[in-house]
């Protein structure tokens, strides 16, 4: 029974961690516009929309996160190999983790602008110095929240997976939840305000992002605060749930029918997800209803 | 509405390099070989230099592969690299001393398969295809074993799976505690598949040019060995550590500035806290 | 994934010289692994082909349609496939290693329910953001009617655009998608660590629990990387983007199949091959 309340306390504990940690890890990829809305970000100069936004193309978010988590859990686990202590040594780790964050950030801006040339971008040497440090403090939450929580699970649930190998699936996994939660509200929402709202992108306008803000011009760190509007809380929500329920299913089921007791509660986990999804779907068709008139269409 | 992708042509041609890596890449990593010959763990550095200069090769072949248009990121043709790599390069460790070179055979077979199955099986219909993952996954094999040849102070099986651990002051043998059984090959294989992808992915555009790529390359692999080299304390001794960051840590200080200076070169202008530049024909 | 680049992948259809050679190349692996390491190792490495076949067959129901999904241009998720089928996959992963003591049936159905909670999770948040967030009902571009639900598409597409949103057969294709990468994931990872907790004692010389931590990490290192040949090479086969099991480019997928069968085949036998020889 103790055992059942620690394993619960530590499901509770890991899956707060992670809801830090993919509300970090979307507002660090807004700031520094990583992943497919970056896309835009290097369309515009080409379509004559010069603009002073980040352009963080260091590869997808799943990689990257992959990246800094592992680099950090594996620093982590060199340094408490020779005997440093746990918290200490992970703190080290995501420190130096973030410090290779925050050089490839660079490297990828000014090496995606300078190769802009042609279509007139010129380099904003200033837009490094301020972003890059925001997009690493950003990042090292969630590095330290990520591989503290494979901590975690190691040793406090006995997960038999070292702890680079962990974290390098963890990291993974919160750069998927993240970037699928996260992108189209900074890509559609964001990056295109001034397009109707409740409306895709029309092909057309592609290449046509806000560059001029309330008051002067868009800084990418604006970005910050309107990801933490929904896209950054929704994709921890997102991880923490993840990590949450995967951790809450075993700890809580698995001793029932050897072990099938956890599936079934999987299994039927997913099912009132899919309830909640298809909810979600016929009250937005219902609520905000067809853009032209449903009949016309059937007949064409 | 995607990017079409643009790379530069000429600079040095693609084969020079090719060769230049292979054989630069070979030579390094067979240098850390001079720690068993002579009894210390001080030349382990050069296992990560070795990396370097593989993933300056790999950054040119996958601009070569990336500018036929795969269909989806740059970042997949490093994942399929090192992905192949990494189960070359362990099975390559289990020949001893011809390990570098078994690596590099085991991978060429296995870059040449998943390269026809992606050419033929799958339709890419890329002449370069078979080719260009041969490279990657010998790319991926030789990289990540001279960052293991790094981290552990030796490319061989036996060596990486062996490591210690201090109980209440004791050392006692623990495979736990090894390269292999840390994982540690987790960090080095990601580290590595970013590293490789990175510089023509940062770079790509029609301003594109070699010679800062390249230089990116350098940059990303000196980043990669300053990692490791921290990962090394746990394994080989404090002073042949210090010397590998230190190594790691000059190497990409200067690689970092060179690039800087390159990309200043390319940019099209380089400001400081000005507004927004209007093109003429305004837009 | 930032997914620059128009797709240069081939049209329908197989090739046929290259599927049998391909399948020769994938029979001599087989038979090489039988000579060397006799039937037990033989059975491990089918296990491993049929693995990679489920990560590749998976990754062709994962909907994700790449940068225009993230300007809600096209339907699916706004990320890239082989990764975000690797996330969900690798987090089947996490879920079926830790199950692994409870034997083979409960841990790969571990790995299945993981990858297929950790998709379902996900994609219920992508609709919760394109509705609640930015307004936008789901519509397929591809298919006028939902094959489920019945829903209709064509009226609920905005102006310009392929659609948007994730549409329930995308929502059920990807949480298949997901439960199927982790479930070969989680096979290949199971076949490699039984095999190394067998070999490795008598080669290291060395107790069973000592080398556990050396065969879970080989293990897991091995998985990984087979998984991710796989699922790129799923990727290149729908030439990066989907929207799920009514997609016209999802009849692709034998093509997929045969070539992770192969490349699963030929990276199995060197993985085997490091205990056996």
């Amino acid at each position: 029974m103790e055992n059942l309340v620690l394993g619960i306390g530590i499901t509770a504990l890991a899956g707060a961690l992670a809801t830090v940690a993919g509300a970090a890890e979307d507002t660090e990829s807004d700031i520094g516009s990583q992943g497919d809305p970056n896309s835009q970000v290097q369309l515009a100069p080409q379509m004559g929309y010069i603009h002073r936004i980040y352009n963080k193309a260091v590869s997808g978010e799943p990689p990257a996160y992959g990246l800094w988590c592992a680099l950090g859990a594996g620093i982590a686990w060199a340094l408490m190999s020779i005997q440093i202590n746990a918290v200490l040594a992970i703190v080290l780790g995501s420190a130096i983790a973030v410090f290779v964050q925050g050089v490839y950030a660079t490297t990828a801006y000014l090496g995606r602008t300078a190769s802009l040339a042609k279509f007139e971008q010129p380099v904003y040497i200033d837009i490094i110095k301020s972003v890059t440090t925001v997009t690493m403090a950003h990042a090292f939450v969630a590095i330290f929240t990520t591989v503290a929580m494979c901590q975690l699970m190691i040793v406090a649930l006995g997960h038999p997976f070292p702890l680079p190998l962990l974290a390098l699936v963890w990291g993974i996994a919160l750069g998927a939840a993240g970037s699928a939660t996260g992108n189209p509200f900074y890509g559609k929402e964001r990056q295109y305000q001034e397009q109707k709202f409740g409306a895709g992108v029309p092909i057309s306008a592609s290449g046509n992002i806000v560059r001029y803000a309330e008051a002067g011009q868009r800084s990418s760190l604006d970005n910050g605060w309107f990801a933490s509007k929904l896209g950054g809380p929704a994709s921890g929500i997102c991880f923490g749930l993840i990590v949450f329920l995967e951790l809450w299913r075993t700890v809580l089921f698995e001793q029932i029918g050897a072990g099938w007791g956890a599936i079934i509660a999987g299994v039927v986990l997913i099912l009132v997800f899919m309830v909640i999804d298809r909810y979600i779907e016929t009250w937005a068709r219902k609520t905000y209803g067809p853009y032209v008139a449903e009949t016309e269409e059937a007949a064409s | 509405m995607s990017v079409k992708i643009e790379a530069s042509e000429g600079g040095r041609p693609h084969n020079e390099i090719l060769g230049f890596g292979l054989i630069g890449s070979l030579v390094c990593i067979y240098l850390t070989y001079l720690n068993v010959l002579t009894g210390t763990e001080i030349f382990s550095f050069f296992g990560g230099l070795g990396a370097v200069i593989a993933l300056a090769w790999g950054s040119d072949t996958i601009k070569h592969l990336c500018s036929y248009g795969l269909g989806t990121g740059v970042p997949s043709a490093g994942m399929i690299a090192f992905g192949s790599g990494v189960i070359a390069m362990l099975f390559a460790t289990k020949f001893g001393i011809a390990a570098p070179v078994a690596a590099l055979v085991i991978a060429a077979l296995l870059g040449a398969v998943i390269g026809y199955v992606s050419d033929k099986v799958v339709s890419m219909n890329i002449p370069v295809m078979v080719i260009s993952l041969i490279e990657l996954a010998i790319v991926g094999a030789l990289t990540m074993m001279g960052l293991a040849a790094m981290a552990g102070g030796s490319f061989m099986f036996a060596d990486l799976v062996a490591g210690s651990t201090t109980v209440f002051g004791i050392e006692i043998a623990s495979y736990g505690s090894s390269v292999i059984g840390g994982s540690v090959l987790a960090v080095i294989f990601i580290l590595g598949s970013i590293a490789v992808q990175h510089p023509f992915n940062a770079c790509l555009g029609p301003g594109e040019q070699q010679d800062r790529t390249l230089m990116l390359a350098a940059e990303c692999g000196f980043l990669s060995m300053i990692g490791v080299a921290v990962i090394s304390f746990a394994f080989i001794g404090f002073g042949s550590a210090v010397v590998a960051l230190l190594v790691s840590i000059i190497g990409w200080a200067y690689t970092y500035m060179e690039y800087i200076k390159l990309s200043r070169r390319d940019a099209y202008d380089w400001l400081d806290a000005k507004p927004i530049h209007e093109p003429k024909g305004g837009a | 994934m930032s997914a620059l680049g128009g797709g240069a992948g081939g049209g329908e259809g197989m090739n046929p010289t290259a599927t049998i050679v391909g399948l020769v190349i994938m029979l001599i692996a087989l038979a090489a692994t039988f000579v060397v390491g006799g039937m037990s190792a033989a059975l491990v490495l089918v296990g491993i082909i049929i693995g990679g076949v489920l990560v590749g067959f998976g990754v062709h129901f994962v909907p994700v349609g790449g940068a225009p999904a993230a300007m809600g241009q096209a339907p699916g998720i706004a990320t890239g496939v082989a990764m975000l089928a690797a996330g969900a996959g690798l987090a089947g992963l996490f879920g079926g290693a830790w199950a692994a003591e409870l034997g083979l049936a409960v841990a790969l159905a571990g790995g299945a329910v993981g990858g297929g909670l950790m998709m379902a999770i996900t994609c219920m948040f992508v609709n919760i953001v394109y509705v609640f967030g930015m307004g936008i009902p789901s519509a397929s571009g591809k298919v006028d009617k939902d094959p489920i639900t019945g829903d209709t598409f064509p009226a609920y597409k905005s102006q310009g655009t392929e659609g948007h949103g994730l549409p329930f057969i995308s929502y059920v294709g990807g949480v298949i998608g997901g439960a199927l990468g982790g479930l070969g994931g989680t096979l290949i990872y199971l076949q490699l660590l039984f095999l190394y907790e067998e070999m490795l004692p008598a080669m290291l010389n060395a107790s069973a629990e000592e080398i556990l931590p050396v065969a879970v990490s080989l293990a897991g290192i091995f998985a990984i990387g087979m998984f991710l040949v796989n699922a790129v090479i799923a990727a290149y086969n729908i030439t990066g983007t989907i929207e799920g099991p009514h997609d016209p480019k999802f009849k692709r997928f034998p093509r997929a199949i045969v070539g992770a069968a192969i490349a699963s085949a030929v990276c199995g036998l060197v993985a085997i091959l490091i205990v056996a020889v």
